[in-house]
């Protein structure tokens, strides 16, 4: 599964520009879904199964698209000005470098005539593509690009970009492919434009018109240095959200799958997150209202060049979602 | 019905977003003898219908009430060297917190405090400042070990308070908002019940506003109303606030004015209010209400929306004050309104009155 996860957070995909992550995905789960198709706003969704006894409609979802940056401007001297994509922190872009679609590479420099010790506001911040002039700039307005970083494996954890929502993605492909008989009718949908709002997962949840609904995404941990009070950690397994800024889960979907877990002995965490939201706060709010929870890859450094999962959560989340869906959705 | 007797019960339940199910259970055993059916859906809205006659068409246009049972409240995130980290759930006042007393909702009730340092120890600047929330912590009077058996990361937890009565029909309460609306609501039922009128009448108590109207979104879409609306709290006059930032307790339900509003329903309410001089008050709202109206007002293809409040003091604290002659004016009015709806004002709106057939149609009706 390494391969797996390697080959998609080393893809270019900010919101908006996910078809390389949406080939990569379709070339995995072509020869094992029913059917595969994608949708008008780019969601592809790969379906499995068909409703049996006490079977649902259900819709799993992790989301294709990474935060990046698109060029605003190009001065006289070639230096670009961009605006970001999604949630981009100035801390994180200080001294990295970026990757456009054709693979050329930026580094992030700050003006430095500012209020010494403050931090740089994005339009301080500006792109050396390493051109001479605009005339030779090799970028244009409106070319947007990631972060540029090579996957690392550390042995039981791993590092790179856009873990934020590729391993999501990896879970779900993984999922697809160990999950043989199930009573549901499964749409493993790689959603477009989390990042910016939620907007793929909007419109694909009312596509489908689910009957219960599950998230895969990241979230954040408590367990660096003087980090925020948050009992989540990386290694205990993944996480069963009960609440984050966008959503509370159906409480009978987290006991689902707190359930499910505990059958199987994978050890798991109960999450609650104080900042940010996944595709489930709006596939839950769907039609007149689904079932909907999220399962968490606990993640350091999120929104970072750098973020970092343990393997064994991963598995675990792999095992976790392989189990429940194998059976009847007791969701009360 | 008693509308303090009713808050009584409801105001005591705990019901934070997202576990709304004992206050739900209340509400809707109190609705089943209001109204004819009684539901719950996906979300936890309960949703009561109570059929009208029916136009002389045969159609039955329905409108749809909204007030919010949720409540504001407390979640566990950690459980630390036998205490208990925890966060907000909607936008508690967080300077009220200190030296409350909670109910935490874990595998049974547990009573627990919310403690703080002595003041004997502070100095003068942290005495000065209101403690942040990071530094706030439950005690349930468990140690660690038995605490970590009982409690979880996820809990739900609720400030507990006694309703009381004050001076000059005023009560204070927690959770008044919204459930005041809710009793308004079931005022309204309970008038109707004597009454005739053409139109069906959608009674829902919404889920989940205090953290982004997520219930009223769902069922309205369910119940796909011709005409919706929604009952909150307002500001009501109270020491320290500017009166043009209130409105007058007891001077009757703020009847909204802006663009979340339909102005033919505003001007219908308006009219009502003054030929039965039910007192009412004007509130010009300019954009977002923050209420179940924005979300019911784009549902679908579009509804026709209103807005009533329900004057209140000390919003988003366990000691929320409301007058009990606005609530029954509110219900009253509803009634009145309600009474009033036929075909000439469904085709005033210009809502299509038309069966929803097949998946997605109106569950409740």
């Amino acid at each position: 599964m390494k391969e797996l996860i390697k080959s998609l957070v080393e893809a270019f995909g900010p919101s908006g520009s996910e078809d390389r992550v949406r080939d990569l995905i379709a070339a995995e789960v072509g020869k094992v879904a029913r059917e595969v198709r994608t949708d008008a706003l780019g969601n592809l969704i790969a379906t499995v199964g068909s409703k049996g006894a006490g079977g649902r409609r259900v819709m799993l979802a992790a989301h294709m698209d990474e935060i990046g940056i698109v060029v605003s401007h190009i001065d006289a001297k070639g230096f670009v000005r961009f605006g970001g994509v999604g949630g981009v922190f100035r801390l994180a872009l200080i001294g990295s470098r970026v990757r456009f679609a054709d693979g050329r590479i930026g580094v992030i420099g700050s003006e430095q005539k500012r209020v010494e010790g403050d931090l740089p506001r994005l339009d301080q911040l500006f792109i050396d593509v390493g051109a001479k002039d605009r005339d030779s700039a090799p970028v244009k307005v409106g070319d947007v690009a990631c972060f540029d970083r090579p996957f690392v494996d550390l042995g039981g954890r791993l590092v790179a970009k856009a873990m934020d929502d590729r391993i999501g993605c990896a879970v779900l492909v993984q999922v697809l492919k160990e999950l043989g008989e199930t009573p549901h009718e499964v749409h493993f949908v790689f959603t477009v434009q989390e990042e910016v709002g939620l907007r793929g997962a909007q419109t694909s949840a009312y596509g489908i018109d689910a009957e219960l609904a599950i998230a895969v995404d990241v979230t954040t941990t408590g367990d660096t240095p003087e980090a925020r009070t948050m009992a989540v950690s990386l290694g205990s397994g993944p996480a069963v959200k009960v609440k984050d800024r966008g959503m509370l889960s159906h409480p009978g979907v987290r006991r689902w799958l707190v359930e499910t877990a505990e059958r199987e002995g994978i050890p798991y965490q109960l999450e609650v997150l104080e900042a940010g939201t996944t595709d489930a706060a709006v596939m839950q709010t769907t039609r007149a209202g689904v079932p909907a929870g999220v399962l968490s890859i606990p993640t350091r450094y999120v929104h970072t060049p750098s973020e970092m999962v343990d393997y064994e959560d991963v598995l675990g989340a792999v095992r976790l979602l392989v189990a429940a869906l194998r059976g009847p959705a007791e969701i009360g | 019905m008693k509308v303090a007797e009713f808050l009584k019960r409801i105001t005591e339940a705990s019901g934070v977003s997202g576990a709304e199910g004992e206050v739900g259970t209340i509400v809707a055993e109190t609705f089943r003898t209001l109204a004819d059916e009684v539901r719950s859906d996906v979300m936890g809205n309960v949703i009561a219908l109570k059929r009208g006659e029916g136009l002389p068409s045969g159609e039955h246009p329905r409108v749809m009430l909204a007030g919010h049972m949720d409540e504001i409240g407390l979640m566990v995130t950690k459980v630390e060297d036998g205490f208990l980290r925890f966060t907000t759930v909607g936008g508690f006042d967080v300077r009220t917190l200190l030296g409350q007393e909670v109910l935490v909702h874990g595998r049974r009730p547990l009573r627990g405090v919310i403690g703080c340092r002595p003041p004997h120890v502070l100095t003068p600047a942290e005495n000065e400042r209101v403690v942040p929330l990071q530094e706030l912590f439950i005690d349930v009077g468990y140690e660690e070990e038995p605490l970590r058996e009982l409690v979880r990361v996820g809990d739900f937890v609720t400030v507990r308070r006694e309703q009381i009565e004050l001076a000059g029909g005023r009560l204070a309460a927690k959770a008044l908002d919204d459930r005041a609306a809710v009793a308004a609501i079931g005022f309204c039922l309970d008038l109707l019940k004597k009454r005739r009128h053409q139109w069906d009448v959608c009674a829902v108590a919404t889920v989940q506003e205090e953290v982004g109207l997520r219930g009223a979104i769902t069922s309205a879409f369910g119940v796909a109303p011709h005409l919706g609306i929604a009952i909150d709290v307002t500001f009501g006059s109270q020491y320290g606030v500017p009166e043009y930032e209130t409105v007058e307790m007891g001077g009757g339900p703020p009847i909204g004015l802006g663009p979340n509003f339909h102005p033919k329903v505003h001007e219908r309410l308006v009219e009502t209010a003054k030929a039965l001089e039910i007192p009412y008050q004007i509130d010009p709202i300019p954009g977002r209400s923050g209420t179940d109206a924005w979300a019911i007002q784009v549902t679908r293809e579009g509804i026709p929306t209103a807005l009533l409040s329900i004057p209140l003091r000390y919003m988003h604290t366990p000691v929320e004050t409301v007058d009990v002659r606005d609530i029954e004016r509110t219900g009253h009015l509803m009634a009145e309104f309600i009474c009033g709806l036929d075909e000439t004002f469904a085709s005033e709106l210009g809502v299509q009155v038309r069966r929803l057939n097949g998946q997605g149609g109106p569950t409740c009706c």
